[in-house]
């Protein structure tokens, strides 16, 4: 089973990208591209292995004692993926390759070391078998989203974006590890082809409900579905190639992918179904209205991305066969012609240094090849004839007049897939043939590079629509009967006579085209209703994050607001109450263990102590309190002594002395005498709090020793200290030997805590000095 | 500072740097270990920093308190990689004895508590110190 080493063979380019890309600079894309390529082919050899429906599975061990094992599995539908994943890659990786020939060798090394890193958490998400793998590579996919919406980190818009991104995809990932998780608890299994194999005994679980919403809320943040359908378009202010790759052709599919993989589990779940297509369709017409009023080439183009997303939840969500077909084949179809797509307008931006397409015009003559890659690209996402993307159409409109849903699904489907026809309309026509005076200025044309992607993806749009014998059995019926869990036949075919499918195609045409035509006047219609489209964005996401900035900026204000005096009153105030509390909830509740004879050094020890303690709280000057309050460490050295635990008190007696030095360092810069700080009201407050606590403390103290101490452990350490750890010292051996790893622990926090005090210290010292 | 407890503090600093050693080493069967040696060294050069200054004391101690600190760390870190190759266990001691005297690399790793112990209060001590105003 050779797939499984493809993630780590995109892992070791991603490693290589780097300092490739310092000693060759311009070829990097190029060579680098190979290592895709490769993986391309090697997956291109599975394909008969699969053709008849089959599953691989191959696994390693990596956590046995959770359940936990490095698992692949490689199906018709994980290979369309896995396809899909390389084959676009190596063109992204090459058009990155030219697109970054202007910026800097480091700029450069880290976007396709980015990318590929990438693309080996994709790999490892839609190959893997294990659901605890699989989530820990669909987290890595947010991450890496992350690093690449945030590439120009100087930008705080980009910044901002990739935040946002981040938060919505990496929350949504941690509800589906609930999910996950549950999956575990439930069938005590995290492997994908067991839970498939035993969707009965889950659905039937009193957990379904809960598990099917966990998952539903994964995908539905990674494929922007509503209402967390606004992250994507932002996520535009990443690289062009960047956008092409993951927020077009597979990082955001990544929720269908999981939807389609658990369609299978849930079918028959009521609601569930029933959920997608509610959902997907509301998301298609938010997305269809926004992508008319949108601006920049790249966000209507995102717009329409999260539209296509929509429709493939809503077609997972429908209970026709045909519908697998029809998934399957729109994923094809939209990731061959978005990706060109995302990579013409990253050439016609690129070249002129504008994002607006209302201020793109005439660039026909001077990218001539990126203008026809777009035409055809924009005819597949049109769904005309004969390109692949009319008859992923002709399945979509099949697979919703066969469900068992009403015209609803048919009507939102028809309105925005002519918006589609609209933005291919536009998007192709407009900055390239629109006729006009003044053509924008193109800075530099066309590169080898930057035309391979584009032309290839929307040659097999075209490929494909001619001869779509090509994928029809060997892509497509693979990956359909792995959705459907039983092999299908798929004909896949160009013409399929006169259906009612085709005269809904003709009527989307002709809606599209009065919206490509009059484009101009309903946007600046729809420029109108900005208070309308403002909510419809990402405003309950900003007014969510600014009211728990708020909640934080409050609650510092009031625990942590820098006087000494208040965070010691928190912390009096929050002991004595819970240990109230618990007094109050225990139901016979005794204290004072009034056993043995008073012995009289022992009182002498503690009046002394008491007497200690008492004038610290009266004395004003601060060596005088000093002294006190060592009374009372000492004597609890003294008394650690009179009941045998010599380890405690010699620690007491050092940490008692340090004390003194250390204090004393500061005292000696402090005025010998001082005034008081507090009135007296704050006085007496501070009285109160401080008794009510000694109170607690004492009953709490005096309650511990009437219940009786499970000796056990005790006896065990005393017993096991000399004959297995070879110390008579059992405090010390427990510390270095039975429970050593707990000393480390410890250990390390002192040292990474005195490390931050010790650099938190040194800031102002600095500033002393240049003061002087 | 008074001339007695400059001189005294000299004494002083010799008889707590013996004593944590000695702590350190007699911890395993008898009251004492890397902890307590700890506070008794950085005691010690505490009290020199304090009596003398800050430069004194630092090069008496000769190396920087962090570098300690993580030297410490990376001892006690170490001392559980013999157990983990052996037994794949994580901290498990590996024992020998000579003579009597039972050697292991839990010693190893209180010598660690020790260091960590040093660094850590001796970072701070001598911040405090040297922010004197001149």
């Amino acid at each position: 089973m050779i797939f499984a080493w493809s993630i780590l063979g995109a892992m070791g380019a991603a490693f290589l990208a780097w300092p490739l890309s310092q000693v060759l600079p311009r070829l990097s894309g190029w060579i680098l591209s190979l290592a895709p390529l490769s993986i391309f082919f090697l997956l291109l050899g599975e394909i008969g292995s699969v053709s008849d429906g089959a599953a691989h599975v191959k696994s390693f061990a990596w956590v046995p004692s959770l359940n936990i094992e490095l698992a692949f599995r490689l199906d018709g539908f994980s290979l369309l993926f896995a396809l899909l994943i390389s084959g676009i890659g190596t063109l992204v990786t090459i058009y990155a390759g030219s697109y970054f020939n202007g910026k800097s060798t480091a700029d450069k090394g880290r976007f396709l070391s980015l990318i590929l890193a990438f693309m080996a958490a994709m790999l490892g998400t839609v190959l893997s078998d294990n659901l605890i793998v699989m989530f820990v590579f669909w987290e890595l996919t947010s991450l890496i989203s992350f690093l690449l919406i945030g590439f120009d980190g100087e930008k705080s818009e980009a910044r901002a974006s990739a935040l946002q991104s981040l938060i919505v995809t990496a929350g949504g990932g941690l509800v589906l590890f609930a999910g996950i998780v549950l999956i575990g608890i439930t069938l005590d299994t995290f492997s994908v082809s067991e839970v498939l194999e035993r969707a009965g005994e889950l659905v039937a679980s009193q957990l379904a409900g809960v598990i099917a919403a966990c998952v539903i809320v994964g995908a539905f943040t990674k494929s922007a579905q509503f209402p967390f359908h606004f992250w994507l378009p932002n996520a535009m202010a990443a690289p062009t190639p960047a956008s092409a790759y993951l927020h077009s052709a597979t990082m955001v599919k990544l929720g269908v992918f999981l939807l389609a993989r658990f369609d299978q589990v849930f079918a028959t779940l009521p609601g569930f179904g029933e959920t997608l297509v509610v959902a997907g369709s509301i998301t298609m017409l938010v997305s269809g209205l926004k992508a008319i009023r949108a601006e920049s080439f790249k966000a209507i183009l995102a717009q329409s991305t999260v539209a296509s997303l929509g429709i493939l939840v809503m077609l997972i969500g429908l209970d026709s066969e045909v519908a697998a077909v029809a998934t399957v084949g729109f994923i094809l179809a939209h990731a061959l012609y978005k990706a060109a797509l995302f990579f013409c307008a990253g050439t016609a931006i690129h070249a002129t240094g504008e994002a607006r397409l209302a201020n793109l015009r005439g660039l026909g003559r001077a990218l001539p090849f990126t203008a026809i890659a777009t035409i055809l690209a924009s005819l597949s996402m049109a769904g005309l004839p004969p390109f692949v993307g009319f008859i992923s159409k002709e399945y979509l409109f099949e697979a919703q007049l066969d469900s068992s849903w009403a015209i609803f699904p048919v009507v939102v489907a028809v309105i925005v897939n002519a918006v589609m026809v609209g933005v291919a309309g536009v998007v192709s026509i407009r900055p390239y043939y629109w006729p006009t005076k003044t053509p924008t200025v193109v800075e530099h044309g066309e590169t080898p590079g930057m035309l391979v992607g584009p032309m290839a993806l929307a040659g097999f749009g075209i490929l494909i629509g001619l001869f779509p014998a090509i994928v029809a059995g060997t892509v497509i019926a693979p990956a359909a009967s792995a959705l459907r869990g039983e092999q299908i036949e798929v004909s896949f075919g160009l013409w399929h006579g006169l259906t009612p499918m085709l005269a809904l195609s003709v009527i989307v045409v002709v809606i599209g085209s009065v919206i490509a035509i009059w484009w101009e006047a309903i946007h600046r219609r729809l420029a109108q209703y900005d208070r309308f489209f403002s909510l419809l964005g990402d405003r309950f996401y900003r007014s969510a994050i600014d009211s728990t900035l708020a909640l934080a900026a409050s609650s510092t204000k009031l625990l942590q607001n820098g006087d000494q005096r208040r965070y010691t009153a928190v912390v009096v105030l929050t002991v004595t109450a819970a240990l109230a509390a618990a007094f109050v909830s225990m139901p016979d509740f005794a204290f004072l263990a009034a056993e043995g004879d008073i012995r009289f050094a022992v009182v002498a020890v503690l009046a002394l102590m008491v007497l200690g303690a008492i004038a610290t709280a009266l004395v004003r000057s601060l060596i005088a309190g000093l002294v006190a309050s060592g009374l009372v460490g000492f004597g609890t050295a003294v008394l650690f002594m009179m009941h045998g635990a010599p380890d405690l008190a010699l620690t007491q007696i050092a940490v008692e002395t340090l004390l003194v030095v250390l204090l004393t360092a500061v005292l000696l810069r402090l005025p010998a005498r001082r005034r008081h700080s507090r009135t007296g009201g704050e006085r007496n407050r501070d009285a109160v709090l401080a008794l009510g606590f000694a109170l607690m403390i004492f009953v709490a103290l005096a309650s511990v020793g009437v219940s009786p101490i499970d000796l056990r452990l005790s006896e065990y350490f005393a017993n096991a200290s000399y004959v297995e750890a070879y110390g008579r010292n059992v405090v010390n051996v427990i510390l270095v030997d039975f429970r050593a790893i707990d000393t480390l622990g410890e250990i390390a926090v002192v040292a990474f805590a005195t490390v931050a005090a010790w650099g938190l210290l040194r800031g102002p010292a600095k500033l002393i000095r240049t003061k002087d | 500072m008074s001339l007695i407890f400059t001189t005294m503090t000299r004494i002083f600093f010799i008889l707590l740097l013996v004593a944590s050693i000695f702590m350190l080493f007699r911890g395993h069967n008898n009251p004492g270990g890397g902890f307590i040696g700890g506070l008794f060294a950085a005691l010690a050069f505490a009290l020199l920093a304090l009596s003398d200054s800050v430069d004194t004391a630092r090069r008496a101690l000769m190396v920087h308190p962090i570098t300690l600190l993580g030297l410490g760390l990376l001892l006690a870190l170490l001392s559980g990689l013999p157990g983990l190759f052996s037994d794949s266990s994580f901290l498990r001691h590996w024992w020998t004895s000579i003579g009597a005297l039972h050697v292991g690399t839990a010693t190893i790793f209180d010598v660690g508590v020790f260091l960590v112990v040093i660094g850590g209060v001796l970072s701070l001590v001598f911040r405090f110190y040297q922010e004197e105003p001149a």
